[in-house]
């Protein structure tokens, strides 16, 4: 027998995987953007806007879900995790969009330096493959695979640190390249955060158990 | 000393030959509120009503294992289930008062049968038991009036006032508010929580939120099983059991 | 058909049938009616002040009243009730309390055949024990009055504590009182008017009775004279009376019917205030 607050989850669901597709279309652009310098600004914008507007959504349906089924169990577990996933969304937009002005407002970093692009597409690789993984998570449950997504994680965190320790130390580099690398790659690095964010939401919302992945 | 009131061991229950309370084992907590949920038929009923030895006044009912009251098993030879039913008070899901008692004699019945004689002393158990069921201002100046009279949330406080009376240290309720409009049941859900205070209460309902609001710690029954027992807050955020989740979410059946 | 002719048939049909039901209705309350219009009629004429105070009259004495005979009915419904009454409310408490007894299925079973016997059988009976020891008497009466009222306080006071709702007992149960305590002061006493009820049909019942007290007594024109003696009785007089040569008892007779008729009556109306007021 199917109970009405059914419906009204698999609606929150379609949100949510929407918002999931529309943040990894954001953020390959931004990738891209960075690396080979197109620019898509207002669109990514377009994007990030739409993403805020469909939280609000997702938050505005969840409370109605509490207004009328007050919900228990896996199902309250569902709603706190969707309350919380879909901000990460946003945020992941959010650095995307970061990034985009970055690049708009100091040219991209197609002309830096090999090291420095290496970098930022090996991390940028990661953290949109995380993206994928972490929204791919989402609607298979499948649990085991967040192990990897957090591997990931703590490779890019580590990409970051080493970044840093390295580009602090040329001392010839233009500092339009330095600020807007350091600045990209930090996006990313805050992107993969997110996902490690939303990868322990889902375990909370599958099991019920509090871990931290950061 | 334990913080434990009441310690049920290996309780089995029948009704003639069909087993309702299977093996239960159960560690009820002093001066909290335990819930009993599960669908009907799920012998929860019965489970409380093995807690003050009312089940087996149902003729072709039988009972096996220990109920421990105080360390003290209530099944014994010897125990006088009229004096475990005054230590274990009942509260039922019809307000019952006395329907051709004053609302002053449904609070003094108990202590006068208990050989409470002087006026006084029965005018201030009566008063005293009807505010902490918080309906002394709604009635002090109408105790001659039939206990019928009043509102059905009303009577289930008189209801609670009386079991008081006898001063009870466990308080067994049996759905009592599944018979009342939400305002009353939201009354006399706060003044169960108030309850707690001072006594044990261990209240059976089939209302889920009911017992998410006023219990601290929650069992759910199914089939004459104790199929989960814990703080409420775990129960309803993560149930151990399947059946347990789903019958909370209303995925049952 | 169309629809307004089938509504004017069932109309018809509707009128027809209450007809139906009024007119038997009547013929049902003519005898009821001409028997109270005829006994009052009859029996009006004999009423006046003698009539309350005066013992039966000798043999050609002019006037005379049934004041022993209204004396004798009271002391012997008096006596039935104590008897009676006790024997029966126990009984019913028994049969509604403790029914999971299988002695109680017995009881039922006998008290019912109890109650179909005729009273004339009881009345003999109450003959062979009783009268055959003292004789003739208030005692050999109403030994066979309260034969007759037992069942049937029984039945209904049985009755009565089984309409008491189960809720009500095991409040008190819960309450830690002891059975016998929940039986006398919470379900016998919310039963109590329906058990008065039951009390006052047995009485309205042997207060008419005349054949039992025929043989347990017999005729008895004086005051009451001790217990192991008979009184007057109103049922027999109307017996005896009525089948008398003389002029002035056949009116006593009449005005003796009118009085056994009000009192019944009169019971029956107390009963039916006693129904109305329950819950």
């Amino acid at each position: 027998m199917s109970r009405i607050m059914d419906a009204e989850l698999r609606n929150l669901s379609t949100i949510i995987y929407k918002m999931g597709d529309l943040a990894y279309q954001a953020v390959s652009m931004a990738i891209y953007e960075s690396l080979y310098g197109r620019d898509s600004y207002d669109r990514i914008k377009e994007i990030s806007d739409t993403l805020i507007l469909l939280a609000d959504q997702v938050e505005d349906k969840i409370f109605e879900i509490i207004i009328r089924f007050q919900p228990v169990a896996s199902d309250l577990r569902i709603v706190k995790s969707y309350m919380k996933i879909s901000y990460d969304i946003t945020r992941l937009g959010r650095y995307a969009l970061d990034i985009s002005y970055i690049n708009k407002r100091f040219g991209g970093l197609g002309g830096s330096e090999e090291w420095i692009r290496t970098y930022i597409a090996d991390m940028s690789e990661k953290a949109l493959s995380m993206v994928k993984m972490v929204m791919e998570i989402l609607r298979s449950q499948k649990i085991e695979v967040i192990k990897s997504v957090s591997e990931m994680e703590e490779e890019i965190d580590k990409l970051y640190i080493n970044f840093l320790n390295k580009i602090i130390d040329e001392t010839n580099i233009k500092s339009r390249v330095v600020v807007s690398s350091v600045l990209v790659i930090r996006y990313f690095e805050r992107i993969a955060d997110h996902v490690a964010y939303m990868c322990e939401s889902i375990i909370y919302m599958l099991t019920g158990r509090k871990e931290f992945l950061r | 000393m334990s913080t434990y009131k009441i310690e049920v061991e290996k309780l089995n229950a029948w009704f003639g030959s069909k087993q309702v309370l299977k093996n239960i084992d159960m560690k009820v907590k002093d001066r909290a509120v335990t819930a009993i949920m599960g669908p009907s038929g799920c012998g929860k009923t019965t489970f409380i009503r093995c807690l003050n030895r009312m089940h087996e006044l149902t003729p072709g009912a039988r009972v096996s294992g220990r109920v421990l009251l105080d360390g003290i098993n209530i099944y014994d030879d010897g125990i006088d289930p009229v004096q475990i039913r005054r230590k274990v008070g009942m509260i039922f899901q019809k307000p019952n008062p006395f329907p051709m008692l004053s609302i002053y004699d449904n609070v003094a019945l108990g202590p006068k049968l208990n050989g409470v004689k002087d006026r006084k002393t029965l005018d201030l158990i009566v008063r005293r038991s009807l505010e902490l069921a918080g309906l002394w201002d709604e009635v002090k100046n109408d105790l001659d009036k039939s206990g019928v009279s009043l509102s059905g949330g009303q009577q289930q406080r008189l209801c609670i006032a009386r079991a008081l009376a006898v001063e009870p240290e466990v308080l067994l309720m049996d759905e009592p508010t599944s018979a009342l409009d939400p305002m009353s049941a939201a009354k006399i859900e706060a003044l169960i929580r108030k309850l707690a205070e001072n006594y044990t209460v261990i209240i059976v309902t089939h209302n889920i939120q009911q017992a998410a609001r006023v219990s601290d710690y929650v069992a759910f029954f199914y089939l004459g099983e104790l199929i989960e027992y814990g703080p409420t807050k775990d129960v309803f955020e993560k149930p151990r059991s399947e059946l347990t989740e789903r019958y909370i979410t209303g995925k049952f059946g | 058909m169309s629809g307004s002719s089938y509504y004017r048939l069932r109309r018809i049909k509707d009128v027809i049938v209450r007809f139906m039901v009024y007119l038997a209705l009547l013929i049902a309350l003519i005898p009821l009616f001409s028997v109270i219009f005829e006994v009052a009629r009859r029996g009006i004429i004999a009423i006046n002040l003698d009539f309350f105070v005066k013992p039966t009259p000798t043999v050609g004495e002019v006037g005379g009243g049934i004041a022993n005979a209204i004396q004798g009915t009271f002391i012997t419904i008096g006596l039935t009730c104590l008897i009676g009454v006790p024997i029966g409310v126990i009984s019913g408490i028994f049969l509604s309390e403790y029914s999971e007894s299988r002695f109680s299925t017995i009881i039922r079973f006998f008290n019912e055949v109890l109650n179909g016997i005729p009273s004339i059988v009881i009345g003999i009976f109450s003959y062979a024990l009783i009268v055959l020891a003292v004789g003739f008497s208030v005692i050999a009466a109403s030994f066979a009055l309260s034969i007759i009222m037992i069942p049937i306080v029984t039945r209904t006071t049985e009755e009565a504590l089984k309409l008491v709702p189960a809720t009500i007992r095991e409040a008190a149960i819960a309450l830690g009182m002891p059975r016998w305590k929940t039986v006398v002061y919470i379900v016998l006493r919310s039963a109590k008017k329906t058990v008065a009820t039951g009390i006052l049909l047995a009485i309205a019942r042997i207060t008419g009775e005349s054949a039992p007290i025929l043989v347990t007594m017999g005729y008895w024109r004086w005051w009451f004279a001790g217990l192991n003696r008979p009184v007057a009785n109103l049922a027999l007089n109307i017996f005896l009376f009525a089948n008398s040569p003389f002029e002035n008892w056949v009116v006593l007779a009449w005005g003796s019917a009118l009085i056994l008729i009000m009192m019944v009556l009169g019971i029956n109306i107390v009963v039916r205030i006693l129904m109305r007021e329950r819950y």
